[in-house]
C-alpha cells in the first residue's frame, strides 16, 4: 500500500478539521469526495506532508514522514497539486516546472527532458515560454499538474485539479488521471462526481473530518439507487450516503 | 490535453552526484527572475546621482574618490538592495506557493540561499559596475597613485549583508509591507550610525559608512603620504562578513528548514557569525585616530604601514622650486605662481629656504570629536633649509576653485616663509615685524591673513603699530635690488634682534 493511514486526526483551533481516518490505497486513482469543509483538503496536505498530523499514524510509500529523512524521500516521489495554486508570474512555464524540478531534486541532467515530458502531458508544448502571468486560469491548473508530475510521482495528490479547466480540457485530464493511475496512486480530492466516476477505481466520501463511505464507484452508485436526489446515478448514491450519514 | 498520446517519462533516477549542477541551474533560474534586476537601474542611478556626480566634482585623488565612493555607494544600494532581497524572502508567502515549495525534497534553506544569492549577485554586479566607472574616470584623471581596494571591499561585503537582512525581514515577517519598511528602517540605521560616535575607540565605527575618523570630512592629506591604513576596513569587512553569515544560519533555524543535520550546523554556523561579528565590532572599539588621520586598530595594525610612501616630487622651475607630492601635481602651477613673488623676495637670502616641500599634516584627537591638524615643529628646517609647506587642500574643508587655492596659499604660506626667514616669530622685534610686512606688501600678500593653517604665522592678523606699519611701507619702497641687498647685509643682525626699527633704511 502507498498510502496507510490509522486514526489519523487534524485539528484547527477548536475546529476538528480531519477526525480520525482510517485509510489505505494502492497504485490507481483513489477519489476524495465531500462538501466544502468535510476536511479533504486538510487530510491531502497531510498526505502531502505540508502539515503534520494533530494524532494518528500516516505512512507513505512504506515510510513514516514524521522523521526527517523518510519525509525527504517521501517527497522525491510525491507531486502535489494544491486547491489553489500559487505561482510567480514573471516564470515560464518551462521554468516553473523546471523550478520545481529542481526542488524535488530530479537530476539536474534529467531536468531538461522531464520538463520537456511533463508540459507536453499537459498541452502547452507551445507555451513553454510564455509567462505565467498571461495564462488563463485553465492554462494556469494544467501548468499545476505540470509541475506536480514532472518528476513521475509514485503518490500523487491532486486537490480540484479539474476546477477551471473546460469539458474538453477535463475530458483530456480524466485521460491523464487513468494513466497517471497505472504507474503511481493518484489521490484526487473534488466535488464533481463526475470526475471520480470517469477516472477513479476506489473512491472515499467525507464529510465532518470522517470518511462515511469507501468502496468503488460502482458501489457509491448503488448506494444512490432509490434515492431521489441528484441528476446522475453517482450523484445519488452521493447524496444518499451524505443524508445517512448526518441523519 | 491528450495524455495518453504523450510519453510518461522514465521515472528520474535519484542519483547522488551532481548537487552543484542542480544548484547551478536553480541559481540560474532565481537570476533570470529576480527582483534585483529589476532594481538595478535604480540602484545605479541612484549612485549616479549622489554618489558619482559628488565624486568626480571632487579632486582626482584616490583617497578622496574611494572614500567618497565607499559612502555614496552604500547609501545609493542600501534601499534597493534591501527592497528587493525583502521582496524575494517574502516571495512564497505572497505569491501562496507555501505549500507547493514545502513538499519538495530539497530543504528549504538551500532554496532560500538560492534566491538571497541571486539578490546579491545582481547587487554586487551592479555595484561592481559603478566602482568601475568611477574608478576608471579617476584612473584617467589621477596624476599619482593607484585606487584603494579597501573602501571597495567594505562596500562590496556590505550588499550581502544588507541582502542577508533584508531577505530574512522577508522570510520572517512575509508581508507586501516588509520590504517597504526594511528599506526604510535600514537607510536610516545605516545613516544614523555614526551619530553615536564620539572621539576615538567607538564601537560605533564598525559602520560601513564610517572611513575615517568621523569627525573629520574626507580628507585629502589622508592616505597620501603614508599607505592606506586597513586596520578599520578589516574590521568592518570581518563585521560584515559575520553579520552575513549569521543572519544566513539564523534563516535555517526555524522548523521546516531541514532536518536537525541541517538546523545543528546551521546554528553553529549562527554562532560563527555572530562572535566573528562581536569581535569586529570590540576590535572597533580600540581604533584610535593615528597622527596621519586614519584609525589604528592595534591587534590589527601592521607597523609596515607606519613608513612613508616613497615618491618623487614634481617641483617648479620658481627662484625657490616648490615641490609637491605627485598627487597634487595638478595643484603645483596655482602653488608655484602664488608663491613666485615671495620666492623671489626671499630667494638667497641667508637662511633662505633651498626647496619648498610639501609635507604630510599631523592629526591629533582633541576634545569629543576636534581633530588638531597642523605640522609639527618650525616651517623651516633641516640643512640645507627646507620649508615644509601645508596646503590647504590636503586638509579637510570644502573643495576650492583655483583663485580661492591660490589666494590661500599666498595668505598662509606666503607669510609663514617670510616670517620664517625673517625670524618674525611670537618673541618677534619691531624691526623684524617691519621688514617682514615690507616683504609681504612687496610681494602683493595680504596684510592680514585669516587662513589656515594658523599655526604657520599665528599672529598674522594682530594689527601692528604705527611705527612699524610706517618703517614696513618705507622699506617695501625701496627697489627690490635695494631691499635684496640691504637683507643679504643684514639680515642675520635682524634675525637676532640687533637691528632697531629706526635703522632700517
Amino acid at each position: 500500500m502507498n498510502v496507510e493511514i490509522t486514526g489519523l486526526a487534524r485539528r484547527f483551533g477548536r475546529t476538528m478539521a480531519v477526525a480520525g481516518v482510517d485509510l489505505q490505497a494502492g497504485p490507481g486513482v483513489f477519489g476524495l469526495l465531500g462538501p466544502n469543509g468535510a476536511g479533504k483538503t486538510s487530510l491531502l496536505r497531510m498526505m502531502a506532508t505540508a502539515i503534520r498530523p494533530t494524532s494518528g499514524t500516516l505512512r507513505l510509500l512504506g515510510r513514516d514522514p514524521g522523521s526527517y529523512g523518510p519525509r525527504r524521500e517521501i517527497r522525491r516521489r510525491l507531486g502535489y497539486l494544491p486547491q489553489n495554486l500559487g505561482y510567480y508570474p514573471g516564470f515560464s512555464v518551462a521554468e516553473f516546472v523546471e523550478y520545481f524540478a529542481l526542488l524535488k531534486e530530479v537530476p539536474a541532467a534529467q531536468v531538461p527532458a522531464v520538463v520537456t515530458v511533463a508540459i507536453d502531458r499537459v498541452e502547452l508544448g507551445g507555451e513553454a515560454k510564455t509567462k505565467l502571468r498571461t495564462l488563463s486560469g485553465g492554462m494556469l491548473r494544467r501548468v499545476g499538474v505540470a509541475q506536480a508530475i514532472v518528476n513521475e510521482p509514485e503518490l500523487l495528490l491532486l486537490d480540484e485539479p479539474t476546477a477551471g479547466l473546460d469539458p474538453e480540457q477535463r475530458v483530456a485530464f480524466r485521460a491523464l488521471l487513468r494513466d497517471l493511475g497505472l504507474r503511481a496512486t493518484v489521490v484526487v480530492s473534488t466535488h464533481l462526481v463526475e470526475d471520480v466516476g470517469a477516472a477513479c477505481t476506489q473512491v472515499a466520501l467525507m464529510d465532518r473530518g470522517k470518511i462515511v463511505f469507501h468502496g468503488t464507484p460502482n458501489d457509491l452508485t448503488a448506494r444512490g439507487e432509490g434515492y431521489g436526489t441528484g441528476d446522475a446515478p453517482l450523484e445519488r448514491g452521493y447524496s444518499a450516503v451524505l443524508a445517512e450519514a448526518r441523519s | 490535453m491528450t495524455a495518453v498520446q504523450a510519453p510518461a517519462a522514465a521515472r528520474p533516477t535519484p542519483v547522488k552526484r551532481g548537487p552543484l549542477r542542480a544548484t547551478a541551474r536553480l541559481l540560474r533560474l532565481e537570476l533570470r527572475r529576480n527582483a534585483m534586476l529589476w532594481m538595478l537601474p535604480v540602484a545605479i542611478g541612484l549612485f549616479w546621482f549622489t554618489a558619482y556626480r559628488k565624486a568626480v566634482a571632487i579632486p582626482p585623488l584616490w583617497n578622496l574618490r574611494a572614500a567618497s565612493m565607499q559612502i555614496g555607494a552604500l547609501l545609493a544600494f542600501v534601499c534597493p538592495v534591501v527592497g528587493a532581497a525583502a521582496w524575494m524572502g517574502s516571495r512564497e508567502s505572497r505569491r501562496h506557493t507555501t505549500d507547493l515549495v514545502t513538499i519538495t525534497a530539497r530543504p528549504r534553506w538551500v532554496r532560500q540561499l538560492a534566491t538571497w544569492a541571486a539578490t546579491t549577485c545582481w547587487a554586487t554586479v551592479g555595484y561592481l559596475g559603478c566602482v568601475a566607472a568611477l574608478y576608471g574616470v579617476t584612473a584617467q584623471q589621477a596624476a599619482w597613485g593607484g585606487p584603494l581596494w579597501w573602501p571597495a571591499a567594505v562596500a562590496a561585503a556590505s550588499l550581502p549583508a544588507l541582502s542577508a537582512l533584508g531577505f530574512a525581514a522577508g522570510t520572517l515577517i512575509p508581508s507586501r509591507f516588509t520590504p517597504p519598511v526594511a528599506t526604510v528602517a535600514a537607510f536610516f540605521v545605516l545613516a544614523l550610525s555614526t551619530q553615536l560616535i564620539v572621539g576615538s575607540q567607538s564601537y560605533w565605527q564598525i559602520s560601513p559608512v564610517v572611513t575615517g575618523p568621523w569627525d573629520m570630512t574626507p580628507d585629502a592629506g589622508v592616505g597620501t603620504f603614508y599607505p592606506y591604513l586597513p586596520d578599520l576596513p578589516i574590521a568592518q569587512v570581518m563585521f560584515l562578513t559575520g553579520l552575513t553569515i549569521a543572519v544566513l544560519g539564523a534563516v535555517a533555524l526555524p522548523g521546516g528548514s531541514g532536518g536537525g543535520w541541517l538546523r545543528r550546523p546551521a546554528a553553529a554556523v549562527t554562532m560563527a557569525g555572530l562572535v566573528a561579528a562581536g569581535t569586529a565590532v570590540a576590535l572597533a572599539g580600540t581604533g584610535t585616530m593615528d597622527a596621519h588621520g586614519m584609525i589604528a586598530i592595534p591587534a590589527l595594525h601592521d607597523a609596515a604601514n607606519d613608513r612613508p610612501l616613497r615618491y618623487t616630487p614634481v617641483c617648479s622651475h620658481t627662484a625657490i622650486p616648490v615641490c609637491l607630492n605627485p598627487a597634487y601635481a595638478s595643484y603645483l602651477p596655482t602653488a608655484a605662481t602664488a608663491l613666485a613673488p615671495v620666492l623671489s623676495e626671499v630667494a638667497g637670502l641667508p637662511g633662505a629656504p633651498v626647496r619648498i616641500s610639501q609635507a604630510a599634516a599631523t592629526y591629533r584627537q582633541g576634545i569629543g570629536n576636534s581633530v588638531g591638524i597642523g605640522l609639527p615643529g618650525p616651517p623651516i628646517s633641516g640643512t640645507p633649509p627646507v620649508f615644509r609647506l601645508l596646503l590647504p587642500s590636503q586638509l579637510p574643508g570644502p573643495t576650492m576653485t583655483t583663485s580661492e587655492l591660490a589666494a590661500a596659499v599666498r595668505s598662509s604660506a606666503g607669510f609663514a616663509l617670510v616670517a620664517s626667514v625673517i625670524g618674525d616669530n611670537a618673541g618677534a622685534t619691531r624691526a623684524q615685524q617691519a621688514v617682514t610686512a615690507a616683504l609681504s606688501m612687496s610681494a602683493g600678500l595680504p596684510q592680514s591673513s585669516p587662513a589656515a593653517p594658523t599655526r604657520q604665522r599665528p599672529n598674522a592678523t594682530v594689527p601692528l603699530p604705527a611705527p612699524v606699519q610706517s618703517a614696513a611701507r618705507r622699506f617695501a619702497a625701496l627697489p627690490a635690488s635695494a631691499r635684496h641687498s640691504w637683507l643679504m647685509q643684514h639680515l642675520a643682525a635682524l634675525r637676532a634682534g640687533r637691528i632697531a626699527l629706526a635703522q632700517l633704511p
